[in-house]
């Protein structure tokens, strides 16, 4: 694997003022998914919209990003599938199922994108008027993430038996309580569930601030950051590495994806600016934020990912079936 | 045109029989298998069934983890994403998913199916729980369950946030469990709003459902039980400004089926054979809410039983059969492991068909919810054999009159 050679690409598709088009939504939004696989991008990362967080009507996509997420997996065979759900909407072991189950729909592509940062407001619809304070919310989400990828290791790979002469379905000693007992949940397992074709499900943190590295360093896979200085930007990516690697961790087993929202200027200028900050060696790829309009998408797979592929920046396909093969993290493939 | 039944499949696992994964046929895979589901899905939807149902808890479904794994039902799919991934693979067919309100908040909760309900065009519904197992409260920081009535209550004021919700209220919510603030971030459900199913049977539940439910799943032996639930619902709804057709009533049957009445016997017989004592009196003891059934003698009556916080309703159903047939516990264990409480029919598509022409025409119920003892071949089965029947008797619909879930029950459209 040349994992250090290639860019990894991800994109975020934003709620924006629907194409002039006769198609039902859903139907339109697994088009721009299958072009995104058809240039074989790492994945789709979807969002879900921030309740009350000022949107406005006619630029919401009328889905919850999970629900998407396990009708897209149907429509497509390669392309990584995250999505977007809060710490405060659902409750850990429900989280943990839907994820388990989205995963096992999409053949082991699918991955959670979890937010550090508390969403204004959205406690007051989820009986919890007062919200959180920032390091409560932060031990909280720690705790919570720490949940969930238990719950997904609670069945060993191995642990299915499906013998129906001896009447054994499973292996019991092959599956694992949690026995979670926290300051916030307590949470006894395991999950119903069964193991993740890709091991678990790819966690993919965002909204982090400084003080939520190690938490990233102990439990992402990927993480997602804003764009700063080309200098600020080296000094970051060696920092998390080092974090990473502090943790016991191989210190390339969480991708940093830097997020880029396309400039004024054409594809190639947008592909320099990419093979710029990557051969700069601050950051492992990129998720590129894009309107959910096929214009958008169009010129950056038909103009950008070609450009990216012509100056070996960028692999010519899928290399394996699972998010984690795509992303060259471990547990991908090898069950 | 006369009245027609309304027909839910319900997908379960390998199948609806504790022992369905250990028979020659099913589909041992299905916990882990979407493709699996999508052709069961397929099958329904060519047969013209109403709706898909799937049923969930948020646990096991054994306290005890060796019996736990004698069955195929310690892991599967979470419905929701199921039904999304369904609703991507289906055009017609409606799909409704069980939830619990013990252990979501009904903001989540209503945006989610409202999600599903336009990703499938208008076709979903939400089956409510409360969810009666002390495994899933571990699950959720509980260390016990609630009382019965407790749990009723917050299921009250979470059907009317919901329903508040769907139909875009406004304002917010400030009640006993829960705060909501604002209106839903999505647009209104093409069908006005996704279809509410309930299927609990006891006297707090059958209020709940006469005021907030368009379809009621229920279990009835006997046609005597399933009219005497039939009529005291219906008589309930008046009192909450309802109309009696408002809600379709739609006991689950479990049908085994095939050209013969012998081939039928033998089909079940051959399921009954691959039950362990040990894994049906865990399953009788489950629906009783009592852990320790396995302590007394399996081929002596069932002992006295204390009242249950669990599932109310289904132990009396279970207490009165036995009383009724004088049927032991491995005979009781082996009987409600095969329909888990539910009507069997085992016969020709003829035979069945006559079965449920006489509940629907009795008034007994408005539709059958149909539990394949094992997938796919029970599923193919009854959509082969008996939906042509039916279709033949004028008593089942030969195509879709509409697209939504609520076109093909006949609901009105909420305001």
């Amino acid at each position: 694997m040349d994992n250090g050679a290639t860019m990894h690409l991800a994109v975020s598709l934003f709620a924006e003022t629907a194409d002039p088009s006769p198609e039902p939504e859903f139907s339109r939004l697994a088009g721009l998914v299958q072009k995104a696989e058809a240039a074989g991008l790492d994945m789709v990362v979807l969002a879900d919209s921030a309740p009350a967080s000022g949107g406005e009507a006619d630029k919401q996509m009328p889905f919850e990003a999970t629900t998407l997420l396990a009708a897209l997996a149907t429509v497509t065979s390669k392309i990584g599938l995250v999505a977007a759900a809060s710490t405060i909407a659902h409750q850990p072991y429900n989280l943990a199922r839907r994820f388990a189950s989205l995963d096992i729909i999409s053949h082991g592509r699918s991955g959670w994108n979890a937010t550090m940062a508390q969403a204004p407001r959205e406690a007051t619809n989820f009986s919890r008027p007062e919200g959180f304070s920032d390091t409560d919310f932060r031990r909280r989400t720690e705790e919570y993430i720490g949940i969930v990828q238990g719950l997904w290791r609670g069945w060993d790979a191995d642990a299915l038996l499906f013998d129906k002469s001896a009447g054994r379905f499973h292996i019991p000693e092959k599956m694992h309580l949690l026995d979670h007992k926290g300051e916030f949940f307590s949470v006894r397992g395991p999950l119903n569930v069964a193991r993740s074709p890709q091991d678990t499900p790819v966690l993919v943190l965002s909204g982090l601030s400084e003080a939520d590295l190690d938490i990233s360093a102990r439990t992402a896979d990927v993480i997602l950051l804003e764009s700063g200085s080309v200098e600020g930007a080296k000094a970051r990516y060696d920092d998390l590495r080092r974090r990473v690697a502090a943790c016991g961790r191989d210190p390339v087993a969480v991708k940093l994806l830097v997020n880029v929202s396309p400039t004024d200027g054409g594809p190639t200028v947008a592909a320099d600016r990419l093979a710029e900050q990557f051969q700069s060696k601050s950051c492992d790829g990129f998720n590129i934020q894009l309107p959910a309009q096929r214009s958008a998408l169009d010129e950056f797979a038909d103009l950008v990912v070609p450009d990216l592929r012509r100056r070996g920046l960028f692999r010519e396909n899928y290399r394996g079936t699972t998010l984690r093969s795509h992303l060259g993290l471990s547990g991908g493939g090898e069950q | 045109m006369t009245a027609q039944m309304k027909l839910g499949a319900f997908l379960w696992a390998t199948g609806h029989h504790i022992a369905a994964w250990r028979h020659p046929k099913a589909h041992v895979t299905a916990g882990i298998d979407i493709d699996h589901y999508i052709q069961l899905a397929r099958t329904a939807e060519a047969a013209k069934f109403d709706m898909i149902f799937c049923e969930d808890a948020a646990g096991l479904r054994e306290a005890n983890i060796d019996i736990a794994s004698q069955t195929s039902r310690s892991i599967g799919f979470e419905p929701i994403s199921l039904l999304s991934a369904l609703a991507a693979q289906t055009s017609r067919i409606g799909l409704v998913s069980t939830a619990s309100t013990s252990y979501n908040e009904p903001y989540g909760l209503a945006r989610t199916f409202l999600s599903l309900d336009h990703l499938s065009g208008g076709r979903a519904g939400w089956n409510l729980v409360t969810s009666a197992s002390p495994i899933e409260a571990a699950n959720f920081g509980a260390t016990g369950l609630k009382p019965h009535a407790d749990r009723y209550e917050r299921a009250r004021e979470f059907a009317e946030v919901v329903t508040g919700l769907w139909r875009g209220k406004a304002s917010g919510h400030d009640g006993q469990s829960f705060s909501v603030r604002d209106p839903l971030d999505l647009p209104r459900s093409p069908q006005g709003a996704p279809v509410m199913v309930q299927a609990g049977a006891s006297d707090v539940g059958r209020d709940l459902a006469a005021r907030t439910a368009d379809v009621v799943f229920t279990a009835a032996q006997t046609f005597e039980e399933a009219k005497a639930f039939y009529d005291d619902l219906k008589g309930r709804m008046a009192a909450y400004g309802r109309e009696p057709d408002d809600i379709k009533i739609m006991p689950g049957v479990s049908p085994v089926v095939a050209e013969t009445a012998a081939e039928a016997r033998e089909k079940h017989e051959e399921l009954q054979a691959l039950i362990p004592d040990d894994v049906g009196v865990a399953l009788l003891s489950s629906y009783l809410s009592i852990s320790d059934l396995g302590r007394y003698p399996i081929d002596g009556p069932l002992p006295e039983l204390p009242e249950s916080e669990g599932m109310k309703s289904r132990q009396a159903l279970v207490v009165e059969q036995s009383r009724r047939d004088g049927l032991s516990i491995r005979q009781l264990a082996r009987h409600f492991a095969g329909a888990r409480g539910h009507w069997r029919i085992v016969g020709t598509a003829a035979q069945v068909a006559d079965e449920l022409q006489a509940r629907f025409e009795g008034g007994a119920a408005d539709g059958f919810n149909v539990m394949p003892s094992y997938f796919p071949g029970e599923l193919d089965a009854f959509a082969t054999l008996v939906v042509p029947e039916l279709q033949r008797r004028g008593l089942f619909r030969w195509d879709y009159e509409g697209r939504t879930l609520r076109d093909h029950l006949g609901l009105k459209r909420p305001d």
